[in-house]
C-alpha cells in the first residue's frame, strides 16, 4: 500500500521562466563586464606581486594618520547629529498615522525614497563641488545620508506605535505638534536612539572613504597613497580603518543592546 | 497647584538622557570647531548649493542617453555578477554557519563573515583594480566578496530559526546530515534567503554606482568626471537617470521579495 502523499505539483512555466531569466541575466552581465576566469588566473601572478608589495604594512606611517582619522570621526559626528535632527520631521510626516494629510505624506514619502536612491559618495561629490573640497563637504553629505537612513527606519516604527496616547492628547485639546511631542515621540524614542547609533556606525564607515572624492577625512590620504602606488601605506591605512570601524561598531552595538 | 492637590506634575529628574544630550552636544560643537565649520561658513552653504544646483538645469539628456545610460547598465551588470558570486559562495557558508546545525564550524564561519563585512567594497576594489586591471570586472569581484559576509550572517540566522521537525524526520528514517540539509533545511530557508539576495542586489546597485571613483567601472566615474570638469548639465543627467533607474529596480525587487516571502 502506498501511503506517501502525492508530490506537490510544480509550476513549470514559472520555474523555467525564472531559471531562463537568471541564466540570461547572468550571461549578459558577465559578458558586459568582461568576466573571465582565464583573465583572473593570468593576472593572479601580478596580484601576487601587488600583495607582496603591500605587505608588511608601513607602520612608520601610522602617526601621520592620527589627524585625518580624528577628522573622519568629526565628520561622522556632525553628519549624525545634523541628519538625526532633520530626520525627525521627515520621519513623522512619512508615518501614515501621524502625518498631516495625504498630500504631505505622499510628497514626504517620495522625497525620502529619492534621497535613498543616491549613494553617500554621490552626495559627497556634489557637496565637494558646491562648497569646495574638505571636511565640510563630507559632513554635509553624511547629514543627507543620515536623514535617508533614520527617517526610513523610524517612520516604520512610528507607524507601529499605540495610537491611544496621541489620541488622548488630541482629545484633551492638544495641537498637532503637542500630539507628536507628548503622544508619539516618547513611544518611538528608544527606536530613534538605536537607529541614530546605527546611522553613526554607517557614517564612520562611510566617512573613511569620503576622502576618495575630496570630502575630507582619512580617505584623502588613502587616495594620494593609492595614486602613488604606495601599497604598504595603503595597507596600513586600511588596517587602521578596519580596527577603528570594528571597535566603534562593538561599542555602539553594546549600547544598542543595553537600550533594547 | 493648591486648588487641585491630587494632580501632581511628574517630577523632573536629571537622567541619563540629559547627560547623553549634553555630551553629544559638546562633541558636536567640538567637531564643528575642529573642522572649522564656523557660523559664517554655514550661512554661505545654502547659497553655494543653490548656485551649483542652478547650473544643473537643464539636464543634458543627449549625453544621458549616449554616455550615462550605458554606464548605469554597466553598474547594474556589476551588481548582478557580484550578487551571483556572493549568493553562490554564501549559501554553503550560511548552512555551515548555523549554530543549531554545526556548532563547532559555525563559530569559525561567523568569524570569517564578520571580517568580510568590515571591509567597505570600495577598499576591496582598490586592491582588485591593480590585480585584474581597471574596469567592471574588478568592481564585480569587490562587490561579490564584500557581500558574502552579510549574506552569510543573514542566511545563518534564517537557518537557525527553522523548524527542526523535518530534520529529525529525515534522520529518523535513516537519512544522513547532507540529505537532511537537502530535503529538510534548504526547502525551508530558500525563500527567505533568496529575499535577502534580492535585498543585497538593491544595496549592490548603489555600491557599484560608487566604484567608478577608483576606476572599477560603472556610473560613479562618469559623475566624478562631469563634476570635475564642471559639466553640470551632464552631471544632472547622471543624477536624474541614476535616481530613476534605482527607483524602478527597488520597486520591482521589493515587489518580488514580498511575493517570495508570502509564498
Amino acid at each position: 500500500m502506498n501511503v506517501a502523499p502525492p508530490k506537490p505539483a510544480r509550476n513549470w512555466p514559472l520555474l523555467i521562466g525564472t531559471i531562463a531569466f537568471l541564466v540570461g541575466m547572468t550571461w549578459w552581465s558577465g559578458h558586459g563586464i568582461g568576466f573571465s576566469l582565464t583573465e583572473l588566473l593570468c593576472n593572479l601572478a601580478g596580484g601576487q606581486r601587488l600583495l607582496q608589495e603591500s605587505w608588511p604594512p608601513d607602520f612608520a606611517f601610522l602617526p601621520r594618520l592620527y589627524g585625518p582619522f580624528l577628522e573622519t570621526i568629526y565628520i561622522a559626528i556632525i553628519g549624525t547629529v545634523v541628519g538625526g535632527i532633520l530626520a525627525i520631521p521627515v520621519a513623522v510626516l512619512a508615518a501614515r498615522n501621524l502625518t498631516l494629510g495625504r498630500v504631505v505624506w505622499f510628497a514626504d514619502r517620495n522625497f525620502m525614497n529619492i534621497l535613498r536612491t543616491l549613494p553617500d559618495l554621490f552626495w559627497a561629490m556634489m557637496f565637494a563641488t558646491a562648497v569646495g573640497f574638505g571636511p565640510v563637504a563630507g559632513a554635509l553629505a553624511l547629514s543627507v545620508f543620515t536623514i535617508a537612513v533614520i527617517s526610513k527606519l523610524w517612520s516604520e516604527s512610528l507607524e507601529a506605535i499605540d495610537m491611544g496616547m496621541p489620541e488622548a492628547v488630541r482629545a484633551a485639546g492638544g495641537t498637532w505638534l503637542q500630539m507628536i511631542q507628548f503622544g508619539a515621540i516618547p513611544q518611538g524614542l528608544q527606536h530613534y536612539v538605536s537607529y541614530a547609533l546605527y546611522a553613526f556606525e554607517l557614517n564612520v564607515r562611510a566617512s573613511m572613504v569620503l576622502g576618495l572624492v575630496g570630502a575630507g577625512g582619512i580617505g584623502m590620504i588613502l587616495e594620494t597613497q593609492r595614486a602613488n602606488f604606495e601599497y604598504e601605506r595603503v595597507t596600513m591605512i586600511i588596517l587602521a580603518v578596519l580596527v577603528a570601524v570594528l571597535l566603534i561598531e562593538q561599542l555602539s552595538e553594546s549600547i544598542r543592546k543595553r537600550l533594547a | 497647584m493648591s486648588t487641585n492637590p491630587g494632580l501632581l506634575k511628574p517630577q523632573k529628574q536629571v537622567g541619563w538622557a540629559t547627560w547623553a544630550t549634553f555630551i553629544i552636544g559638546a562633541l558636536f560643537v567640538w567637531s564643528l570647531i575642529a573642522i572649522e565649520f564656523s557660523p559664517g561658513r554655514m550661512i554661505q552653504v545654502p547659497g553655494q548649493v543653490a548656485r551649483v544646483l542652478s547650473f544643473f538645469y537643464p539636464a543634458d539628456m543627449a549625453y544621458g542617453w549616449s554616455a550615462v545610460l550605458p554606464a548605469i547598465i554597466e553598474s547594474i551588470q556589476i551588481a548582478w555578477v557580484g550578487t551571483i558570486i556572493a549568493a553562490i559562495l554564501s549559501l554553503p557558508l550560511a548552512l555551515f554557519g548555523a549554530r543549531t546545525l554545526f556548532p563547532r564550524i559555525a563559530r569559525f564561519v561567523k568569524l570569517i563573515s564578520a571580517t568580510a563585512r568590515a571591509f567597505p567594497e570600495i577598499l576591496l576594489a582598490i586592491y582588485f583594480v591593480p590585480i585584474v586591471g581597471l574596469g567592471a570586472f574588478a568592481g564585480a569581484l569587490a562587490i561579490g566578496i564584500s557581500s558574502v559576509g552579510m549574506l552569510t550572517k543573514l542566511g545563518a540566522e534564517v537557518v537557525e530559526s527553522i523548524d527542526f521537525g523535518p530534520v529529525e524526520a529525515v534522520e529518523a528514517s535513516g537519512g544522513s546530515r547532507i540529505l537532511a540539509l537537502r530535503y529538510a533545511v534548504v526547502p525551508q530557508v530558500l525563500p527567505e534567503i533568496v529575499a535577502h539576495w534580492l535585498f543585497r542586489f538593491e544595496l549592490n546597485i548603489r555600491a557599484s554606482a560608487v566604484l567608478g571613483v577608483v576606476g572599477a567601472g560603472g556610473v560613479g566615474g562618469v559623475l566624478l568626471n562631469t563634476l570635475r570638469y564642471r559639466h553640470f548639465e551632464k552631471a544632472a543627467a547622471v543624477l536624474l537617470l541614476t535616481i530613476i533607474v534605482v527607483l524602478i529596480i527597488d520597486m520591482v525587487s521589493g515587489e518580488i521579495r514580498r511575493k517570495i516571502i508570502r509564498g
